[in-house]
């Protein structure tokens, strides 16, 4: 049986929406494969794990967005993170977590540097964006659901692909897209949390974090709980 | 005069909301007094000592409790059971009274304290609640302060183990902070105050900026949330001159006893993750039934489910129904914890054998459902 490290980023600032029910489906579906998974949870002062197999991070409010920032520039966890990137970690980052990853954000009415891993970034816009959405995963084929609730309107530069086409809801706000992927990064605003709603992205990401390709599983909740958010959204 | 005509008004379309649409009325005369006059809450308030209600859990419970400690004082009017927004206080203050305590939206509170002018404000707690609608819980908080901050003759009272009810009581020249020996706040990463990383150390918190709940003019034995509320509404009459009321935890709790079908239901209203591990502190036996709803009032966003944990239920036989019962199975699922799920009300208590007692954890709009049937 394989391991496998979930680092959960932040969770007390970044764990305003719900996400952090991402790093549970992940250890739940893990679990199928055969893997067994740990999540491991880094507080604002503690320094990021060298070895995550997967990193995740969620939305927030403006201040704990900042603090968030702030906590992964100093420059352990940086180079911890780019490290981990380059030898094919995965990253999933929602909401606020997805800006974070970008070049720059507005937080609390001014213009803040991101860490600059994914080539996107985010303006607030004029009206909150609050309500269900559902997209076409450009990357993965299939459809996505969850909620979205953000002010944040998100464009993509040239090294950065979208992650969704919106068919229902807002996603990035100009662009008709939701998140944007680079490599084994994922960013979207999608709350749900995303994993709990599309239970086959989870095996995506653990796919793409071990290497190895693993056969369906069989979680009938699971697929009927995706299927009935397909269709109602 | 044109306020008389109003009310006027307003009491006939409440009598004819309640003949023909068989309605309270309430609402109704609310909305067409406040549509004729719309100064009315202004107007209304004065020559009559008004006191608010607000924050995420026990509004409605800890109102009633206060209303009751006041009307040893004088006559007293209060909002109808939830109707917290401004046409359901405009409703409640057309009564004559000496006293007015009336429940509010947190989102309604700083309009409300504006225009009322209210001698005591009692601020219960605020946690995440309804987030596709009050967006973030700080924003909220920073309305509250800056409402207490021009209101110098308003006594803010409340419970400052929660740093936001803390900045707000900070905030106002005339305060009464309570403490019960310090909570766990699972929104308070951050200082409200000053915005940097909130120093916690178990239950209390203690920031260089000086917010801190070891400040507090009253400090109380710890206890539930029924408990602490009903404790506080004493603290607001004390500062009217009532005598201290006994505290009744049961009435406090939002919970309703009910027998349906043979079966004895104790029900609970939970709305969001605060009032959930509260209300999961308190299920005893072996028996739960969860309903999960997602209209506006209950919130029409589910993901918060994923930030309670539902261990108390390992070993229990649970049934889950209600709109988004799928999502709360799931929820469940991946905790470990297989729930029957049932199409209804009906198909839930089938579930469980006569007799028996079943712990109801119903969302907002299921457990009004449940209580009026």
């Amino acid at each position: 049986m394989s391991q496998l490290k979930i680092v959960r980023i932040h969770n007390e600032l970044l764990g305003t929406y719900g996400d952090q029910g991402n790093a549970e489906v992940l250890a739940f579906r893990a679990k199928f494969h055969g893997i067994t998974a740990t999540i491991f949870d880094v507080s604002y002062n503690d320094e990021l794990p060298t070895n995550g197999d997967i990193y995740l991070l969620g939305g927030a409010e403006d201040t704990a967005q900042l603090l968030s920032l702030e906590a992964l520039k100093r420059s352990n966890n940086l180079n911890t993170l780019e490290m981990a990137i380059e030898r094919g970690a995965v990253v999933l980052a929602i909401c606020a977590g997805f800006q974070i990853m970008g070049r720059s954000f507005w937080a609390n009415g001014v213009e803040v540097e991101g860490l600059g891993i994914l080539d996107v970034t985010s303006k607030p816009g004029s009206k909150r964006i609050v309500g269900d959405i559902k997209t076409t995963s450009t990357v993965l084929g299939f459809e996505l659901t969850g909620f979205e609730n953000h002010m944040g309107h998100t464009t993509l530069g040239p090294t950065a692909e979208p992650f969704g086409k919106v068919l229902k809801g807002t996603g990035n706000g100009d662009d008709k897209f939701d998140g944007a992927v680079s490599g084994n990064i994922f960013g979207s605003y999608m709350h749900g949390p995303i994993l709990a709603r599309n239970p086959e992205l989870a095996d995506l990401l653990l796919t793409r974090a071990t290497g190895r390709k693993y056969a369906q599983i069989t979680d009938p909740l699971a697929s009927k709980y995706a299927a009935w958010r397909r269709k109602v959204i | 005069m044109r306020l008389k005509l109003s009310i006027l008004i307003a009491k006939f379309a409440a009598l004819l909301s309640r003949k023909i649409l068989r309605k309270s009325g309430e609402t109704i005369a609310g909305w067409v007094l406040l549509k004729l006059s719309p100064r009315a809450i202004s107007e209304l308030s004065k020559g009559r000592t008004i006191i608010c209600v607000s924050g995420t859990n026990g509004k409605t419970s800890t109102t009633k409790a206060l209303a009751k400690i006041v009307s040893s004082l004088g006559s007293v009017t209060t909002s109808i059971s939830g109707s917290n927004l401004d046409r359901g206080i405009a409703a409640a203050l057309m009564a004559k009274s000496d006293f007015a305590v009336l429940e509010v939206d947190e989102l309604h509170l700083a309009n409300i304290i504006e225009e009322a002018k209210p001698k005591i404000v009692l601020l219960l707690n605020l946690t995440r609640d309804q987030l596709h609608r009050m967006h973030e819980v700080k924003r909220v908080a920073d309305r509250w302060a800056l409402s207490a901050k021009i209101s110098p003759k308003t006594i803010f009272v409340g419970d400052i183990d929660d740093p936001f009810v803390n900045l707000v009581l900070s905030s106002a020249a005339n305060s009464e902070k309570i403490s019960f020996g310090g909570r766990r706040h699972l929104d308070a990463a951050v200082c409200p105050a000053c915005g940097t990383y909130l120093k916690w150390v178990g239950n209390n918190y203690k920031c260089s900026c000086g917010l801190t709940n070891s400040g507090a003019n009253i400090i109380l034995q710890p206890g539930t949330a029924a408990y602490k509320n009903a404790a506080m509404a004493n603290v607001a009459g004390k500062i009217l001159g009532a005598s201290e009321s006994e505290i009744d935890e049961r009435a406090l709790e939002r919970s309703v006893d009910k027998v349906k079908n043979g079966v004895k239901l104790k029900l609970r209203l939970t709305k969001n993750p605060a009032s959930w591990s509260e209300a999961l502190n308190s299920v005893s036996g072996s028996s739960v039934l969860l309903i999960v709803n997602s209209r506006e009032v209950d919130g029409i966003d589910t993901s918060w489910l994923w930030d309670i944990s539902f261990d108390q239920l390992t070993g229990k036989q649970i049934v889950v129904s209600g709109e988004r019962a799928l999502d709360i199975a799931y929820r469940l699922h991946v905790a470990g914890i297989e729930a029957e799920i049932a199409t209804d009300f009906e198909a839930a208590i089938s579930k469980f054998p006569t007799d028996s007692a079943v712990h109801v954890l119903a969302a907002y709009t299921a457990f009004y459902e449940l209580v009026n049937s």
